[in-house]
């Protein structure tokens, strides 16, 4: 014989501190993030020891072959679209007291002859600084 | 007037749907998010400053070493033999990478000067 209660249902858990714990989460990653836009091609930057840190600014790609990269132009299509993009971000910013930066994230193995030919036009474009991103050994 | 039926329990919303999409937000944000502020080497354009001064300091970057006004260097001594070519560190030099030099060998000499102090490095064909 069995005296004992009938079952209960089965409570559901208590989801609120799940659901706050959850919120929490994603306030820090919206926070903390920054969001970073899609590499046109892998790259492995180069090695350095600076410890200087990067602003935000425009990147241009150049990967192992020493193709140009940015956004989703390539080759010369990407030193053009980067002139384009510098033009539009310039008809609304003041780009004469605050320059843009241009960050250059190379291949480790991209020759380096491409890279400086690439500097004639990026400076023609009127940046007069580049830093190139590398990796902290 | 007359109320026979119990009281029923306040029902609380169901609140599984929108756990479900803030999980989704999370994992979005959690993949698509690039922590810490990337390293980077400065490196100046052409033709920026205020002219030229001083001797010529063009250090050539070959497969085989490194080259100061034409003259082999090696890597440890070069921010001492171009010492005596600047009259502030702030002057540019000039880096000239030759063919089937790769950027990570450009790059360990741009930073051997920054180290030393130089900040104007300017990179050439």
């Amino acid at each position: 014989m069995d005296f004992s209660d009938p079952p209960r249902p089965a409570r559901s858990e208590n989801l609120l501190p799940m659901i706050n714990v959850v919120f929490l989460l994603l306030i820090f990653f919206l926070i903390a993030a920054r969001l970073a836009g899609p590499e046109p091609f892998p790259v492995t930057v180069p090695e350095a020891e600076s410890d200087m840190l990067a602003e935000d600014g425009f990147t241009l790609w150049l990967g192992p072959g020493g193709e140009a990269g940015f956004a989703d132009a390539l080759g010369d299509e990407a030193v053009e679209a980067l002139a384009a993009a510098r033009a539009a971000h310039c008809a609304t910013a003041d780009c004469v007291a605050e320059p843009p930066v241009l960050l250059l994230r190379a291949d480790a193995d991209a020759p380096a002859a491409a890279l400086a030919a690439l500097m004639p036009a990026l400076g023609a474009m009127g940046f007069a600084r580049m830093d190139m991103v590398t990796l902290p050994r | 007037m007359f109320n026979f039926g119990e009281p029923r329990p306040r029902r609380r919303p169901n609140l599984t749907p929108m756990i479900d999409v803030v999980f989704l937000l999370l994992i979005f944000f959690m993949l698509v998010s690039r922590f810490g502020a990337d390293r980077v080497v400065p490196l100046m354009a052409a033709g920026e400053g205020d002219g030229w001064s001083g001797p010529p300091r063009l250090v050539s970057i070959a497969p085989g070493g490194l080259a100061l006004n034409g003259v082999p260097v090696a890597p440890e001594g070069l921010a001492a033999a171009l010492a005596p070519l600047v009259a502030d560190p702030s002057d540019p030099v000039i880096l000239r990478p030759q063919e089937g030099v790769s950027v990570q060998e450009t790059v360990l000499v741009m930073d051997l000067l920054g180290a030393a102090g130089f900040s104007r490095l300017v990179l050439v064909e």
